[in-house]
């Protein structure tokens, strides 16, 4: 099958090349934390490498075919996400010479409870974010072969533990970095492609996306649903239906009146060609709604602020993220990544908003039985017939796949890095040890559930960050009042809270209304997370540290590049005595 | 602790940790008072920005859907700018980071290690 040689040829070439890189790079072996003379050209594509994961790559068009200009949030805050990470944290954090989050509790507010708390929350959010990858994998290798979901998730997480395996830091940046090239040219290569052949296209068809109308099957389609859907019709329509619908048997032409319509899963559809398309709850009916922010309802004005705070404040949160600043030398470096990661990931959202957008043209069907997510990868064959869509679309699955398994390194070597210096004893060896350890959860979740879609898992993810970590880390930088008791209280109330309200609505058990309200907490979680700090603090006022001038100082003037930095640290550790800094000097991560 | 900094040609005692001397000089303030004077009335253009987007979504309909060419209406440029204006505000603080704020906290380290204070 040529989507399948396709796919594969394009997945050995991926692979190869990445291979050849990390060769090439790990000449110089320095491990987590890599000599910093890769310069914010590298670092900036690494981080957008690590970054664009499953949501960014499959989600965000899905999301378009579904909820049209609504779905722009998410694309706007994973950007405006690292202007506030700039603003705020970038440079100052940078310069407190530490490599983890936790690294940073214990420096600035000398108090290893706190560092657990962190430790936990870095290791929760990462695992939340790595179950939409393994899900993404799954869904990938199931459009393109048939393979059941599990199985994608299963090679993703293989690759990941070889790459780690084998790579160091320093040949992960450089890797990290090949990666975002080929994602952003496995994704604009089809798109380009598809909408050269859109622009020859009826303009019937073209211009059907503004009518105040359904979008249309373009040729007759059989859709046979693999799980239950509530479908809601917009005008009286016939439909040919072999199985289960709102409970009754059904076999051969049903009429389907406006309003929803249940149907359960294995259920076959037949739709001519011209038809209208019904569409699954919670997407956009009409085409012309569904051009207009907020039109259609499923993203009430509380859950689109939410969804705001949550993208902007927890983009700071991500453990993976703010890893990659280590490697900059200076923060005036870090600022200039910082400008760079924004112009690469602006460049990027602009394909799959596009595709979206062709997708509600081209695959109407999966509007239908609530695939959105493969969207992207289902979009060339609709669109092109014969053998260029179907290798166009192996070239879109071999690129997703690399989106998943960069993305999934990148937090895999900061959850294993966190597990084997804060919670195992030992060396490098457990840092593999823990990578292994690592896998078990999400892969768990995996299993477990499958129907969330995969921005809206990332959202929580990022609902979690913004409520723990993210005011953890703008109250140490920015108030010398902050206490290691009010740090614990906030973190734990606030983020505590987003995970409680996350867990049952990524486990998909809730009802419709529930799940729009916990889906998204942030917008209350966040402000409590920051109040609980303060108040806590404030009582507690007698264990601010003594030395916290100093170490403001030290985060808020910058330091000179090279060899006197590191006197800096030493002189700093010292004279603060940071329990953690000259352990962390003392060699583990600099060898 | 005197004796080795005597060696190593700093010159006579320091009667107060330099590091609390820094953090009290008027160059830090200058620093902070910078730093704040940009930061936060930024946050509040780009958050009042952002919610502009939304609120005129919610309450707007109309407006947003208005078509300027072909399909493309004013909501769609409306989310578009989003990503325009979080590009411009990250050069433009990037630049005053550099002109404005790195010069004076280098003075400030220097200083510091220099053993001024």
């Amino acid at each position: 099958m040529p989507e399948q040689a396709g796919f594969y040829g394009a997945m050995v070439v991926i692979a190869a090349a990445t291979m050849l890189t990390g060769l090439y790079g790990s000449k110089t072996s320095d491990f987590l934390v890599a000599s910093r003379a890769l310069g914010p050209r590298w670092n900036a594509a690494a981080i957008s490498g690590e970054y664009l994961s499953a949501a960014s790559f499959l989600g965000i068009a899905g999301l378009v075919l579904k909820g049209g200009v609504d779905a722009l949030w998410y694309p706007v805050g994973f950007t405006a996400g690292y202007v506030a990470l700039l603003l705020f944290v970038a440079a100052p954090l940078r310069r407190s010479g530490v490599y983890t989050l936790p690294d940073f509790a214990e420096a600035r507010l000398g108090s290893v409870g706190l560092r657990r708390v962190c430790t936990v929350f870095v290791i929760v959010i990462g695992w939340l974010y790595l179950v939409p990858q393994m899900q993404g994998g799954g869904l990938t290798l199931h459009a393109v072969t048939g393979q059941p979901m599990w199985v994608g998730a299963a090679v993703v997480m293989v690759i990941v533990t070889l790459n780690i395996y084998t790579g160091w830091m320093r040949s992960i940046t450089i890797v990290q970095a090949f990666q975002y090239w080929i994602k952003l040219t496995a994704l604009a290569i089809p798109v380009f492609v598809l909408l050269i052949h859109n622009a020859g296209e009826d303009p019937g068809l073209r211009n059907s996306l503004g009518a105040s109308a359904p979008p249309t099957f373009s040729h007759a389609t059989d859709i046979t649903l693999d799980h239950d859907v509530v479908l809601e019709v917009a005008a009286p329509m016939l439909v040919r239906a072999v199985g289960i619908e709102d409970g009754q048997r059904v076999n051969g032409i049903v009429p389907w009146g406006a309003g929803e319509h249940r149907v359960a899963k294995n259920t076959r559809l037949h739709f001519d060609a011209g038809s209208r398309a019904p569409v699954v709850r919670g997407a956009a009916l009409d085409n012309d709604k569904w051009m207009r922010p907020l039109a259609n309802g499923g993203h009430p004005l509380l859950a689109t602020y939410s969804l705001i705070v949550a993208l902007l404040l927890g983009t700071m949160g991500l453990p993976h993220v703010l890893g990659r600043y280590y490697t900059d030398p200076d923060g005036r470096a870090a600022r200039r990544t910082t400008l760079l990661v924004l112009s690469l990931l602006g460049v990027f959202y602009l394909f799959p908003m596009v595709s979206g957008w062709l997708a509600r043209l081209y695959v109407p069907e999966l509007l239908v039985n609530g695939n959105t997510d493969a969207a992207l990868l289902l979009l060339p064959r609709a669109a092109l017939p014969g053998w260029p869509g179907l290798l166009l679309g192996g070239l879109i699955a071999a690129g997703a796949f690399a989106a998943f398994v960069s993305a999934a390194t990148g937090l895999m070597v900061s959850i294993g890095g966190v597990l084997s210096t804060d919670v195992l004893p030992g060396r490098l060896r457990d840092f593999r040890a823990a990578t292994a350890a690592a896998w078990s959860v999400p892969l768990a979740f995996v299993l477990a559930v499958s129907s969330l879609d995969l921005a809206q898992g990332v959202g929580l993810a990022f609902a979690v960050a913004a409520s723990s970590i993210c005011p953890m880390l703008v109250l140490g930088i920015w108030w010398r009042g902050l206490t290691d008791v009010g740090a614990v209280a906030g973190i734990l109330a606030g983020g505590g809270l987003a995970f409680a309200a996350v867990l049952p609505a990524a486990a998909g058990v809730l009802s419709p209304g529930w799940q729009a309200m916990l889906a998204q907490p942030a917008l209350f979680t966040v402000p409590l997370a920051f109040l609980t700090m303060v108040v806590v603090s404030n009582h507690t006022s007698d264990r601010v540290p003594a030395d916290v001038s100093r170490i403001l100082l030290r985060l808020h003037a910058p330091d000179r590049l090279g060899l006197s930095e590191d006197r800096d640290l030493d002189q700093l550790g010292a004279r603060a005595g940071m329990a953690a800094l000259p352990r962390m000097r003392g060699g583990r991560h600099r060898r | 602790m005197s004796t080795t900094e005597r060696i190593g040609g700093v010159g006579a005692p320091r009667p107060v940790d330099p590091w609390a001397a820094a953090h009290t000089s008027t160059e830090f303030a200058t620093l902070r008072q910078r730093f704040r004077g940009f930061v936060l009335p930024m946050t509040a253009f780009f958050l009042a920005w952002y919610f502009l987007y939304v609120l005129l979504a919610a309450f707007a309909p109309h407006y947003m859907a208005t078509k300027v060419v072909g399909n493309v209406n004013i909501g769609l440029i409306f989310g578009l700018l989003q990503f325009v204006s979080t590009f411009a505000i990250t050069t433009v603080y990037v630049r005053f980071a550099s002109r404005n704020l790195d010069p004076l906290s280098s003075q400030i380290r220097e200083r510091v290690e220099g053993g001024a204070w």
